[in-house]
């Protein structure tokens, strides 16, 4: 008897915390399919593409309505390029950040030279520093790179803009994950076996083949975890997009979120809005999901990303 | 050795793609073959549609001579340029407010526009500068230079549904005696009184303007705006913030306070909220969401009795002022298109557009804007001018941290009106201790040329 | 070429990417913001060198930012000892192998990986004070049903302005608590299944209770990662930018500013890069401090099974 008690009093705890966390989630995507109109004669009924409006409203026209939200915001909101710059300074911070922590990683794991412990805890020591701090210096070095980059370029007819570009971006990304990244990675290196670097050797495999071919493939799930960890930090970064990139061209997702429920307050537009955040939720949903496993076996090592 | 140099140029090749990507370009010019001047403009209730509009139209005049302007606009244009000034790297033409304006122009990164406003102005025989409505380019003054034109005019008014009042056979008030028992008569009816954008207390900031010229005239408000000591503790200023606190405690919508302006404007336009202080900008803010046959219209702020003011005149200034930044790569063009924008040939347009009212003289005739503007034209065609604070834009630092706070809380009633006045004057005190706040020369309104006894 | 060169050659190579950016984008970047801290800058003209004159004025009587760091300092409070709690608990529970727990960790999580952005904008909805302000309705629902009851209580004056300014600061505390109690529960969770069962086996027999079990074998047995937990979560209190943000509309006021809002505004909307600088300075010592101890936490001796 008391234990079926407790067992309810779990259920109704979990439970609770459950429906408080994927309710409002429900809500948005529900409400994507409205129209700014039903979403304030009805902001949380079922939505009138499955029941019909209360006049008859034809549901292939509450259908219309859902499209046109998700077309709005794809298209007119520009989502598809906030979409595609998030995919580029993702994507490419990404395979900057692995493939150079890793490099750096396995020198520090694995080979002993003088100023090698230095070395690592001089990267190490960047996870101390918080990104604000960074950031002014960052924006004024950035400006003067520029300049002296145009000078250099005139003559050929091109200038550099580190500011507004995506480039600049991914440069900034890139650096502020390598001390995490590297942390992880050397530990990581530190657990592979030495002895296959001296079988490599023999085989004739070179320095860089060893590591090309052996140990960076054996540092997958390390690399996995870095890499998820680090995925779900870039792909939502705010402050440093706000600060560095101002054209409409070059917005990720966040920015270009922030900026479109802005205009849904001077424009009143609901659908538009709920369409926009669906957008933004889904790809991290995607990955999470697919990748979920990974993800909480290597959560202490989340832990000290900070 | 071959290997560390593959590895090497393999770890430069990547950075270069990193890099090069996007972040190494043409300058942006080539691609017209001459000057592209990019313009920045705010994006409100407006929309940029029209704007974009004018660039093309300039566009297509100026084909010949290689000059083509790129117009984009942003609800919150002013934090993307922030920053763009500060890297040295703005747009070549501005059209926005909320910036450190005469910071920048202290630091020498405004060009006077003197020199476009002395040529003639597109569609008349004279020059530009006597193009606008007396008064208009005293804000941007300083120094004998102007820094600055505004491109549109602004107005506060109280907004309210014709059909609405019709109705219940309410009238518009002319005191703010009658607009408290108007209050009164719309509460007991079953409806708020005034919906209220409590979300930014700036709104609020307007019509108390308003009320401190009606209770203390134009001295009242030149006192304000030369920051003279204890000027919001005057007597005529604490009555003012006292009507507005009463006005405030009594009749706003229950939970206005937290609305955003788009929220408690829907408030108003469902009838949920029977009037509303606000702009002209109102009426295309809210353009999509009126329902059919609310008829929207406007009075000026009530006299209040026994105050000094002239009633006559309204709480306006030029809005959305374009300006040229010193780091600008096409200066002369850049002026150039912004005397295009801000003309007598274009100016009806903009009001048939986008039902904005021009800072020109006779720039927007009657027939080209609908019922809601048309009786905003009436109240300033009534007006001998017109008046307003120059503070909020001036103190960013002071407006944001001292003025909203304490004016919310004016609003809801937790600081009594004097102490609400003694914090603004010990906030502009702090505020003027700042040794990086810039203050231009004030040149204040004449009572006597409006109309009042000083 | 020996070797012993080739090797080096090889070090080399691998290691300078990482070297040039890190210390290109962080490590100069970092002592310069150390160097702005100490001028007076507008960023537009010229620098002038004013000592700790910026430091000063941080720490005077009513200045934004001792008010700043308070806010900082209460959503750690606040937020920070909630999600440690709940996370706990929902941790304890789920590590008694109950049906569907695999569920629970899953959605629990999720919240995490949306971006702050996005669920800042999500809670203004759920916020707002208009009829389709979800909190709202729900407490009004609730307070009707109490009286319904013949109860007098609650009273509260609906609806709640939560996204006001002065409210701001502490609406945002159940919004942290949603987003991020999922992470830290995982985080717990997998400490504790790192426990053997033979301690709990053990500890039957004995007869110990759930919570006795809970207070004198689990809790002793995550200490480090609940330690580790708890600092990594003070320190992204105070980098708390994100939600403030968007939740003021880029304007936050007296009311509402965190340290690393005042940063921004400061620099970029003020022109004041050397206060600007010196907040940052500040918010680098607390967050040192506090890596600093977990990263020292993190290595000490862990408890051999």
């Amino acid at each position: 008897m008391g234990r079926a008690l407790q067992r309810t009093a779990i259920y109704v705890v979990l439970g609770l915390w459950l429906v408080a966390v994927v309710l409002p989630l429900g809500w948005v995507f529900v409400n994507s399919l409205r129209s700014s109109q039903e979403f304030v004669a009805n902001p949380f009924g079922l939505p009138w593409l499955f029941t019909g409006g209360p006049e008859g409203h034809a549901r292939a026209e509450a259908w219309q309505q859902a499209k046109a939200n998700y077309a709005k915001a794809w298209v007119e909101s520009h989502f598809s390029s906030f979409f595609v710059n998030s995919v580029i300074v993702t994507g490419c911070s990404l395979v900057g950040i692995i493939l150079i922590s890793a490099m750096a990683a396995y020198v520090l794991a694995r080979f002993r030279f003088r100023g090698g412990r230095a070395l690592f805890l001089y990267f190490i020591s960047g996870m101390m520093i918080p990104a604000q701090l960074v950031l002014v210096p960052l924006f004024f070095q950035f400006t003067w790179l520029s300049r002296a980059g145009s000078r250099l370029l005139a003559p050929f007819g091109l200038e550099l803009r580190l500011h507004d570009s995506l480039s600049g971006l991914i440069l900034i990304y890139v650096a502020l994950s390598l001390p995490f990244t590297i942390l992880v990675l050397t530990g990581f290196f530190k657990t592979l076996p030495g002895e296959l670097r001296e079988a490599g050797i023999i085989d004739g495999c070179s320095e860089y083949g060893v590591f090309w071919r052996i140990m960076f493939p054996l540092a997958r799930p390390g690399i996995v975890t870095a890499a998820i960890f680090n995925f779900i930090g870039l792909w939502n970064e705010y402050l440093f997009a706000l600060v560095f990139v101002s054209s409409a061209a070059k917005k990720t997702l966040p920015l270009g979120l922030a900026s479109v429920s802005m205009q849904s307050q001077y424009k009143t537009d609901f659908g538009l809005m709920f369409a926009a955040l669906v957008i933004v939720i889904i790809p991290t949903l995607a990955v999470y999901m697919l990748l979920q496993r990974q993800l909480t076996s290597g959560i202490t090592t989340g832990a000290l990303k900070g | 050795m071959k290997q560390a140099a593959v590895w090497m140029s393999m770890n430069l090749a990547l950075g270069a793609l990193l890099c090069a990507c996007d972040a190494i370009r043409p300058p942006a010019d080539q691609s017209v073959g001459g000057a592209l001047v990019e313009v920045a403009v705010f994006e409100g209730g407006y929309g940029i549609g029209w704007h974009q509009k004018i660039a093309q139209q300039f566009n297509d005049e100026r084909r010949a001579q290689g000059v083509q302007v790129s117009l984009w606009g942003d609800p919150r244009v002013q934090d993307k340029i922030k920053p763009r000034l500060l890297r040295r790297d703005p747009p070549d033409l501005l059209l926005m407010h909320q910036l450190p304006f005469w910071l920048l122009v202290s630091a020498g990164k405004v060009l006077p526009l003197d020199e476009a406003l002395n040529q003639p102005a597109y569609g008349a025989e004279k020059p530009w500068r006597e193009c606008f409505l007396p008064g208009m380019l005293q804000s941007y003054t300083s120094g004998g230079k102007v820094y600055a034109v505004p491109s549109s005019l602004g107005a506060w008014a109280c907004w309210y549904d014709a059909r609405l009042f019709r109705e219940h056979g309410w009238s518009v008030p002319s005191t703010w005696g009658e607009f408290e028992s108007l209050c009164e008569r719309i509460q007991e009816a079953g409806i708020a009184p005034l919906a209220f954008q409590g979300k930014y207390p700036r709104y609020a900031w307007f019509t108390l303007t308003a009320l401190i010229q009606r209770c203390g005239g134009l001295a009242a408000i030149n006192r304000d705006n030369r920051m003279d000591a204890g000027a919001f503790s005057h007597p005529d200023v604490v009555r003012a913030a006292g009507l507005l606190q009463s006005l405030a405690v009594r009749f706003f919508q229950p939970g206005a306070m937290a609305m955003t302006h788009t929220e408690s404007q829907l408030q108003f336009v469902n009838n949920r909220a029977a009037m509303i202080f606000c702009g002209l900008w109102l009426v295309n803010e809210m353009k999509a969401t009126i329902p059919a046959g609310f008829e929207m219209r406007c009075f000026n702020v009530p006299l209040v009795e026994e105050g000094k003011g002239n009633p006559n005149l309204f709480n306006g200034m030029g809005l959305e002022y374009v300006f040229v930044p010193t780091d600008a790569r096409h200066p002369k063009e850049a002026a150039d298109f912004a005397r295009y924008l801000v003309s007598p040939r274009n100016a009806p347009d903009m009001g048939r557009s986008i039902g904005v009212i021009s800072p020109l003289r006779g720039g927007t005739p009657r027939d080209t804007v609908g019922p809601p503007l048309q009786s905003a034209l009436d109240m300033i065609e009534r007006a001998q001018g017109f008046f307003n604070d120059r503070l909020s834009d001036l103190m960013l630092a002071w407006d944001n941290q001292v003025m909203q706070p304490n004016l919310a809380a004016l609003l809801r009633g937790a600081m009594t009106p004097e102490a609400f006045g003694a914090a603004l004057d010990a906030g502009i005190a702090a505020a003027r201790r700042n040794p990086d706040l810039v203050i231009p020369e004030y040149l204040p309104f004449d009572p006597v040329a409006f109309g009042e006894t000083p | 070429m020996t070797e012993r060169t080739s090797q080096r050659v090889f070090a080399g190579v691998f290691l300078a990417p990482a070297f040039f950016l890190f210390t290109g984008f962080v490590a100069l970047p970092g002592a310069r913001a150390l160097l702005y801290s100490l001028q007076k800058w507008d960023g537009l003209g010229r620098a002038e060198w004013i000592g700790l004159e910026n430091f000063a004025r941080l720490f005077q009587q009513g200045d934004l930012f001792l008010k700043a760091l308070g806010h900082n300092l209460f959503i750690m409070g606040a937020a920070g000892s909630s999600v440690i709690g709940l996370a706990l608990l929902f941790a304890a529970l789920l590590h008694r192998r109950i049906r569907g727990a695999q569920l629970f960790r899953v959605a629990f999580f999720f919240p995490n990986v949306i971006a702050a952005v996005a669920v800042a904008l999500l809670w203004v909805l759920l916020y707002s004070t208009t009829h389709f302000g979800i909190v709202n309705a729900f407490l009004a629902q609730v307070q009707s049903g109490c009286h319904a009851l013949g109860w007098t209580w609650p009273n509260w004056r609906l609806p709640v302005p939560f996204l006001d300014s002065r409210f701001l600061i502490y609406s945002v505390v159940p919004m942290i608590i949603w987003e991020v109690t999922g992470f830290y529960m995982v985080l717990f969770l997998a400490a504790m299944e790192g426990i053997p069962e033979s301690y709990y086996e053990a500890a039957k027999l004995d007869g110990a209770t759930g919570f006795q079990q809970f207070r004198h074998i689990t809790l002793p047995l995550i200490r480090e990662v609940l330690t580790v937990g708890l600092v990594f979560l003070m320190i992204s209190t105070l980098k708390f930018f994100d939600a403030i943000w968007v939740m003021e509309n880029q304007t936050p006021t007296r009311d509402s500013h965190v340290l690393a809002t005042l940063l921004y505004q400061k620099v970029f909307t003020e022109y004041n890069v050397g206060y600007g600088s010196a907040v940052a300075v500040c918010l680098f010592v607390l967050v040192f401090l506090g890596t600093l101890v977990s990263l020292r936490l993190s290595r000490a001796e862990r408890i051999e099974y």
